[in-house]
């Protein structure tokens, strides 16, 4: 094991890296979507649901259609009658009959110019028999409740889905005997934890433009996931994939939202119908209320039981995840949550089940780390709970129960090399915690996990005859820097520099298959796809090389742009020379993909409603300490500094990987302390504008230092790297709390912890204790 | 739209219906939002050189152009030292982009309840002058806002100044508010404090008004009596008066419960702070940033 130095966030100096986007990034000569233009280019808006649930009485488009400028109007009667949904077939492009939520398209519009386009929605006549509307996750659950999908029964749905009703994936972990093990417990301590839904919110909104040639069509769009985008257009469609080219220009971050399908099947209908291009481009607005991916929200029961010296001996969990109207990738999410609650603990007796329940919210859907942010706050605000019942110290609880290597998980997986333990004395260490503080200040901790993801993935190397290479990759860069380190990857398997590789990538129909900037999977996958096609090439080099130096091919070594004799470095021919002699006869093209990693098995548990997220590939282990200051009468949290201390396996590109940490542990301040996302009695987003919805700003950002536990890992990415990008946005939340409930007395128990929330729980505590006075 | 050099032509367009724009941070903005549409008929003032000046008068007092920005009034040496107040105000606006568009003028013709600079400007005792075609006058500050985005000015009068009387010897002003986060915010709640000291270190005289708790900015009323108490009691009573009157709203910022305590508890750290600014102590403008006021401290030594 080695453990990098701690690198403070603002001053210390870090190793030279130029990611290959950054100067156009830098500069502004880059094009993100939204700056395309195409010759006759027409403007697209959508006509949206007027409310949140309610049959469709009478559609009428004929008055829009006839306005001048208007080049097409499509309703659901214009598109293939297609279900989709990765999970649960439940989503149509259109309104089919009945509106579920304040973003569902009921039309859309391609006119000359963007004004005519939303005066031609404004005069689509739409009338409405309203439903009643579904908000609360536990009335949504009762038998009697309305349904938000009345022929929820007829859906397509995936083989491991379970569905009844308003609940459209459930999930149980259960290990043990937990009733048994609870009843013979010393001491049971229950909480109940509320977390609001919340926002990817990327600084791009969405933008699509699209045009055919013919039968095909090339869209350009602002997604994360570009052949996923590509396969919901060939399903709505009904076209075959090598009719559909997606093309994603400079992304303007994703944060997960920009994950899954969204609006290319929209656009491409339109310009197919207007016989001209179409571009999309959404208002900040917009980017708030329609896409099928925001941050969930919870409520979350959890119930533990422990021996006096701390040891816990079970936990049992009730999970309720606001799925939104549709179910879009959160079918996985019950299973995840789960495991999220069950926690990165050796607890032998265990029973978790979740619930995704159907509201008339907008979907949830997968963003940075789903469910984890929600449910590690809940479950370490509770661990914090069972170390005062205990009256033991927060951070030796956690040492004591924590997985460790060797040791079994709640969900009876038993963990090679992992370095939780390490990070929790590392960020502890870091953070001087045990130390002396102001009164108004404490030190919160929590731990947290993540899997990395396993997942097919492809990429072709090549080297051209002066000596330049190219990197072909179905990777998709969200702003992580995962593609770039690709260079990094390609240049060591060849003996080259990173500068001597250009990157082809976004592009659907050049590069082969990958799942794209989505479970932090980029590197993981990718990264082993590119060395194994560079090192195709980097046999044909060393067959070349052979061939000059008169030596084996096994005895060539490649550095520094040269290939060398193992031994001898003066008997060398450049890289260069090799490249032109290959140019005249056998080029020099690599393709790779690999085996992905397999899950580990699972030993003594029971999944229902199991989509493989019980057994976590190559894990990855974190600690987040963080220094909060509490103005006591206002309740405003401000964090001082965030220690944290990573297991994500072996760290290619230590600028990009300090850069998703701090990223991450920012975004989890937000979530903390003051994104969250307000309802009306309908369902309807109130605060849905960066002035309401407060993000965190640079002026608010910590001191962060970060420690990096490099443990190769047996069966992870390349050169033993697990995931990274979702890892850092787990357990800051939590931290917060803990460090909130240290100074107050007792923990917030809705998340975002808004200063009036704290302001509430101070004067409820300060009630709770004039009471305990009174009665004593 | 008309870009006028002169304040001549300024005001003969907006006698002829124009609205003037100078930074747009409220009526551009407030378009995009669909708050209103922008007006048919726009009069740009923001390259009239008169309206840029900051003067200081004879005795102590100063006349800010309209079309002074935020930067200007934050960073200007004599505003931080004897103004401190409307200089705490101005630096906490938006961003530094908003801060160099957005003006004086602007901020106060607005007539926002939740504007930073409303409350400092009533607590030193401002006027607003007042300009059409037909002549000048002028307005005390706290007559010029009748409600929320209304004022008193007649529909051909353009704001031309801001005028602050010299500040009292041994005084000091302060401006505090609540914020969720330290840059991109609006006042959750706020409150200015102008403070006199007397020989002995007492309160000689007290002026109070809150931001964001009334349909227009509050001058808290009552205060007068408190002469020659001590700072400390000072506060106390300005913070419960302060509570006493506010007359907050529920909003998706704060309900008015949490703004009826919290404009006390800014009310009485105004006080504080402008009393320590009156006693002689350089605190460096905004209070919220150098005293952790309102969002709470950072590390001692560290940048904030």
């Amino acid at each position: 094991m080695t453990v990098t130095e701690p690198r403070p966030t603002n001053d210390a100096p870090r190793p030279r890296f130029v990611r290959a986007d950054g100067p156009d990034k830098v500069t502004g000569t880059g094009r993100y979507t939204a700056d395309l233009t195409l010759t006759g280019v027409l403007a697209a808006k959508f006509r949206y649901a007027d409310h949140t649930h309610a049959r469709i009485t009478r559609l009428d488009v004929s008055a829009a259609r006839s306005m001048p400028g208007v080049l097409a109007v499509l309703t659901a009667d214009d598109v293939p009658d297609v279900r989709y949904g990765p999970f649960v077939q439940d989503r149509t492009l259109f309104a089919r009959d009945v509106v579920r939520f304040e973003g569902e398209i009921v039309a859309a519009v391609a006119a000359t110019t963007a004004e005519i386009a939303q005066r031609a929605v404004d005069a689509i006549v739409v009338e409405y028999e309203p439903l009643p509307v579904v908000t609360d996750l536990e009335a949504a659950l009762a038998a009697d409740s309305p349904l938000v999908h009345e022929g929820w029964e007829s859906y397509g749905s995936a083989d491991p889905i379970v569905r009844d009703r308003n609940d459209a994936s459930f999930s149980s972990i259960t290990k043990g005997d937990p009733d048994a093990a609870m009843a013979a417990a010393d001491l049971v301590v229950t909480s109940r934890y509320v977390a609001d839904a919340s926002h990817a919110a990327p600084i791009e909104p969405r933008a699509v433009l699209a045009q055919w040639e013919g039968d095909k069509v090339t869209i350009w769009t602002s997604t994360q996931v570009p052949y996923d985008a590509r396969a919901g257009v060939c399903e709505t469609l009904e076209l075959p994939a090598n009719r559909v080219r997606i093309i994603v220009p400079h992304l303007g971050g994703g944060f997960g939202g920009k994950c899954g399908f969204h609006y290319e099947a929209h656009v491409a209908a339109l310009a197919r119908a207007a016989r001209r291009p179409v571009r999309l481009v959404f208002s900040r607005r917009e980017e708030f209320l329609a896409p099928d991916r925001r941050r969930e929200g919870m409520v979350i029961d959890i119930t533990t039981g422990l021996r006096r010296d701390g040891t816990i001996v079970a936990r049992t969990g009730w999970i309720a995840i606001d799925n939104g109207a549709y179910t879009a990738d959160s079918g996985f999410f019950p299973q995840l949550a789960a495991m999220h609650v069950a926690g990165p603990y050796r607890i032998p007796n265990v029973r978790v089940e979740a619930h995704l329940v159907y509201t008339n919210h907008q979907p949830s859907g997968s963003v940075r780390a789903p469910t984890a942010p929600q449910a590690c706050w809940a479950l370490e605000s509770h661990t914090d709970e069972l170390a005062r019942a205990v009256g033991m110290d927060p951070v030796a609880i956690r040492k004591l129960n924590a997985v460790d290597t060797g040791a079994e998980g709640p969900s009876g997986q038993t963990y090679d090399e992992i370095g939780l333990q390490q990070c929790i004395d590392a960020a502890t260490a870091a953070a001087g915690y045990g130390g002396e503080l102001p009164d108004d200040e404490a030190i919160g901790v929590a731990i947290g996990w993540w899997p990395s993801f396993s997942a097919p993935s492809g990429a072709y190397v090549r080297i051209d005859g002066d000596g330049s290479g190219q990197i072909i990759t179905g990777a998709q860069e969200c702003g992580t820097g995962a593609v770039m380190t690709l260079r990094q990857l390609a240049a060591d398997e060849l003996g080259m520099q990173p500068e001597d590789f250009q990157l082809i990538y976004q592009d659907t129909s050049v590069a082969p298959y990958d799942m794209g900037a989505t479970g932090s999977q980029t590197l993981f996958n990718n990264g082993r796809a590119v060395v194994a096609a560079a090192g195709q090439v980097a046999e044909q080099l060393k067959q070349l090389a052979a061939e000059q130096l008169e030596a084996s091919p096994a005895d060539i070594v490649l550095a520094d742009g040269q290939a060398h004799v193992a031994g001898t470095p003066s008997r060398s021919v450049p890289i260069t020379e090799l490249a032109g002699i290959a140019a005249g006869g056998e080029l020099l093209i690599g393709h790779g993909s690999g085996q992905p990693p397999g899950a580990p098995p699972l030993v003594g548990s029971s999944c229902v409603g199991d989509v493989g997220m019980a057994a976590f590939i190559a894990p990855q282990f974190s600690c987040h300490a963080v220094r909060v200051k509490l103005d006591r009468d206002t309740g405003v949290a401000r964090v001082l500094e965030v220690s944290t201390a990573h297991d994500s396996g072996t760290i290619l590109n230590p600028v990009g990987a300090h850069g998703q940490v701090e990223g991450g542990v920012l975004m989890g301040i937000g979530q903390a302390l003051t994104e969250g996302t307000r309802y009306d009695d309908d369902g309807r987003q109130r605060n849905a504008a960066m002035l309401e919805y407060k993000l965190q700003t640079c002026a608010d950002a910590p001191t962060i230092r970060t420690t990096f536990i490099e443990i190769p890992t047996p069966d992870a990415g390349p050169r033993g790297a697990k995931g990274l990008a979702e890892a850092p946005n787990v357990a800051t939340a939590a931290a917060i709390s803990n460090a909130i409930a240290a100074i107050v007395g007792r923990p917030v128990r809705q998340l975002p912890m808004t200063a009036e929330r704290v302001w509430e729980t101070i004067a409820d505590a300060a009630e709770a204790a004039a009471q305990d006075g009174v009665a004593s | 739209m008309l870009i006028a050099s002169t304040l001549d032509d300024a005001l003969a367009a907006v006698a002829a219906g124009a609205r003037p724009i100078a930074g747009g941070s409220d009526l551009v903005v407030g378009a995009r939002h669909g708050k209103a549409p922008l007006p048919a008929s726009l009069v740009a003032i923001d390259r009239i050189a008169e309206l840029q000046t900051v003067t200081e008068t004879a005795d102590g007092g100063l006349v800010l152009g309209a079309g002074v920005s935020h930067h200007v009034i934050e960073t200007h040496p004599v505003i931080t030292g004897h103004f401190s107040g409307l200089a705490d105000a101005s630096a906490l606006v938006g961003s530094p982009s908003t801060r160099h568009v957005g003006t004086i003028g602007g901020n106060v013709m607005n007539g926002s309840p939740a504007m930073d600079t409303g409350a400092p400007l009533v607590v030193l005792g401002a006027t607003v002058e007042l300009r059409s075609t037909t002549g000048t006058r002028t307005v005390s500050i706290g007559d010029l806002w009748t409600g929320p985005g209304r004022t008193a000015a007649a529909p051909d009068e353009l704001c031309v100044a801001v005028h602050l009387p010299a500040p009292p010897p041994r005084s000091g002003s302060a401006y505090v508010r609540l914020e969720y986060r330290r840059a991109m915010e609006i006042a959750v709640v706020g409150a200015a404090a102008a403070v006199t000291l007397d020989a002995d270190g007492d309160v000689a005289s007290i002026s109070v008004a809150l931001s964001a708790v009334a349909p227009t900015i509050l001058a808290v009323s009552g205060l007068t009596g408190l002469a020659g108490r001590s700072v400390a009691d000072v506060a106390a009573a300005a913070a419960e008066a302060a509570a006493e009157q506010a007359r907050p709203i529920s909003d998706l910022r704060a309900s008015d419960r949490y703004r009826r305590h919290t404009v006390g508890v800014m009310a009485r750290r105004a006080v504080e702070a402008a009393a320590r600014r009156a006693a002689g102590e350089t605190i460096a403008v905004p209070v919220n940033r150098a005293l952790g006021i309102g969002a709470v401290a950072a590390t001692p030594g560290a940048p904030s």
